[in-house]
């Protein structure tokens, strides 16, 4: 029989069972919608990542102060990473393009005029710039000048300057911060997440000098960062990084490290580790709906298969072959998820919209949750229907007839 | 084009008892005859008329249909004769709920090999028996004579040589069952074969042959003079 003429006669027989053609879709629909739903937003929340990776920078290797097992920025009650630090490894780090050393303090109460704002506070030299790749937008960045004067000169980022200036020129205000009064003399290009999802853009920098000793009266670096000119030597860079600050600190084997050293790589490559678990049980997930979705199908069918005796036995008195009667029912399965596949899809691409914008997650919409779907749909139609049409084909006419 | 030689059909019950339904029937009906078969229900005709149908197969003796026989026929040919060579009416109609007249009478069109214009050919044969009026209409909004008569149409779209009519009146008034008579009587007189099967008097006394089957077997085959 021809395609056109089974697909007809499947068609009609489904519109003849509207519900029942609704139910055994359903499953479907759902499997799939929540199939497009996961890749989606595991797309988008990879994608968001690889950016926040992107904005750390791919040439950089950071240390940080304080051992293996903190998390989150040191403050000013770290004391193990100091000035003598950086020059040490700049002093015998080859290839080291930019080396920036700065302190970083969070919530940090920042006030202009009336308004107030918490932000990190950085205390940073020009290189910072260079090793971040991070420019003033408008104004000038902290100079040489700034950092030898010990100048109250700041730069701020775009939502500090949002909270407090709105659409205004913030260039020549003034803020204040720890009873200081500084003057903005630039405003940083936007930078937006980084890998953990911190706003980059919340915070002002102050010259280095200025921080340690007149704001937060300290000789300890919260960080040291460094720009390799050659991407493919920061596993080498950060091994050497390690080694001398092991040295530096004294600290032998069984002792816990009292920095961390990490690169954009080794970022990258745990981040992508969470992500593929979690992808991994959610479409386990999705997978497992397909099935029962299948054997929904499948049992519907084979009640209707029973239900219809009588149409089977008429058709075949007429001229149907088994195989005409098989291709029938199975054409029936394979519409109703294919139809389920592509509701489905769409379905999931309306919820992974919606949650986007509830949740404020980023969702990318793609080819391959649509492709796999219709893989999917087609897969289960066939083995769902391949037990109901060959009990269909294999009915006896005679009996059938009788209903 | 129908000769059956010495057929019978056994049914196994449940409970191993064998039912003897047809025990040798010997018959040879010619083309372009109008025959009716009469028996008591539960004696077999319905059995008879599948055989003769290739619906079901006999379990001993031997049927010629056009010289062939059929017993040695694979499931495929013998849907293919049923399709090209064959029109069923049954007295139940049985016709597909829910679907119209006129998608009722393309089933058999669907079936055929043949590249055909479906949808006309079924229209004019729902003219052909005086429904070109109700092609849209499905089976619950026809009343029973109507829809004998588009299970008619549906039997002879595919152009038949034998038309199979299983008590054809069984469900109808009188008014009703004169109307199919006389589409019958009609399909006879443009030259198909018509077997007539009836436990009514009136219904078979207007085929030209009328043979009476009992215990399984033809124990009279009478032909009228016209
Ligand atoms: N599939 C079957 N299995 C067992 N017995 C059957 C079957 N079909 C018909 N019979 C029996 O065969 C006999 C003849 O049936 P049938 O041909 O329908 O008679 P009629 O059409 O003359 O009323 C009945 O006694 C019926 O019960
Ligand atoms: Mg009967």
């Amino acid at each position: 029989m021809k395609t056109s003429r089974i697909i007809g006669l499947a068609m009609s027989g489904l519109a003849r069972q509207k519900m029942r053609t609704f139910l055994m879709m359903l499953g479907i629909v759902i499997g799939v919608a929540t199939l497009t739903v996961i890749i989606s937003l595991t797309k988008g929340a990879q994608h968001k990542v690889m950016k926040g990776i992107k904005n750390f920078g791919a040439n950089s290797v950071m240390a940080s102060a304080g051992g293996g097992r903190m998390f989150g920025p040191p403050d000013g009650s770290t004391v193990t990473l100091t000035m003598a630090d950086a020059e040490a490894m700049q002093a015998s780090i080859k290839g080291i393009k930019h080396i920036a050393p700065f302190t970083m303090h969070v919530a940090q109460t920042v006030v202009a005029g009336s308004k107030n704002t918490e932000a990190a506070v950085f205390g940073v030299t020009p290189a910072f710039a260079d090793a971040w790749q991070w420019f003033a937008e408008k104004g000038d960045f902290i100079s040489d000048e700034d950092v030898s004067g010990l100048s109250k000169n700041c730069v701020l980022g775009q939502t500090v300057v949002r909270e407090l200036f709105g659409d205004q020129d913030p260039i020549g205000e003034t803020v204040r911060l720890n009873n200081t009064n500084f003057t903005v003399v630039g405003v940083l290009t936007k930078r937006g997440a980084s890998p953990h999802g911190m706003d980059m853009d919340n915070r002002v920098l102050v010259p280095l000098s200025t921080a340690m000793r007149r704001l937060y009266n300290t000789t300890a670096l919260g960080m040291i960062r460094l720009y390799v000119d050659d991407p493919d030597r920061l596993d080498e860079v950060t091994a050497s990084v390690t080694a001398i600050l092991r040295e530096r600190h004294h600290i032998a084997p069984p002792q816990e490290d009292d920095f961390r050293v990490t690169n954009s790589m080794a970022m990258a490559g745990t981040i992508k580790g969470v992500s593929k678990t979690l992808t991994t049980f959610l479409l386990l997930l999705a997978s497992i709906s397909l099935v029962v979705g299948g054997l929904v199908i499948a049992n519907i069918m084979l009640i209707s298969v029973n239900e219809r005796k009588k149409e089977i036995g008429i058709r075949r008195a007429f001229g149907a072959k088994a195989r005409d009667i098989r291709q029938q029912f199975l054409g029936e399965a394979l519409i109703v998820t294919l139809f389920g596949g592509i509701g489905g899809t769409l379905l999931g691409i309306a919820i992974s919209l919606a949650i986007a914008g509830i949740k404020k997650m980023p969702a990318v919409l793609s080819w391959e949750p649509f492709v796999l779907a219709i893989v999917f749909s087609a897969a289960v139609g066939i083995v769902a229907g391949l037990q109901p049409a060959r009990k269909a084909a294999g009915l006896d006419p005679v009996n059938a007839i009788k209903g | 084009m129908i000769e059956l030689r010495n057929i019978t059909k056994t049914y196994n019950k449940d409970g191993g008892v064998e039912v003897k339904v047809l025990q040798g029937i010997n018959l040879t009906i010619g083309r372009g005859e109008f025959v009716s078969i009469m028996a008591p229900s539960g004696m077999g005709k319905s059995t008879m008329m599948n055989i003769i149908g290739c619906l079901d197969q006999p379990t001993g003796g031997e049927y010629l249909l056009d010289g062939i026989e059929v017993a040695g026929m694979n499931d495929d040919d013998l849907s293919s004769i049923r399709n090209k060579k064959i029109g069923f009416v049954f007295q139940s109609f049985n016709l597909l709920p829910r679907t119209t007249a006129l998608e009722n009478v393309e089933l058999p069109l669907i079936y055929s090999p043949d590249d055909l214009d479906i949808k006309a050919k079924a229209k004019s044969a729902l003219e052909a028996v005086g429904l070109g009026d109700r092609v849209g209409h499905q089976p619950s909004e026809l009343s029973g004579g109507q829809q004998q008569r588009v299970a008619i149409a549906r039997a002879l779209v595919n152009d038949p040589t034998l038309i199979l009519a299983d008590e054809p009146t069984g469900n109808l008034d009188s008014a009703s069952s004169q109307e199919v008579m006389a589409i019958f009587k009609k399909l006879h007189l443009d030259g198909r074969t018509v077997i007539l099967v009836t436990h009514e008097p009136e219904v078979a006394a207007q085929a030209d042959r009328i043979i009476r089957m009992k215990d399984g077997q033809v124990v009279s085959d009478e032909r009228r003079a016209n």
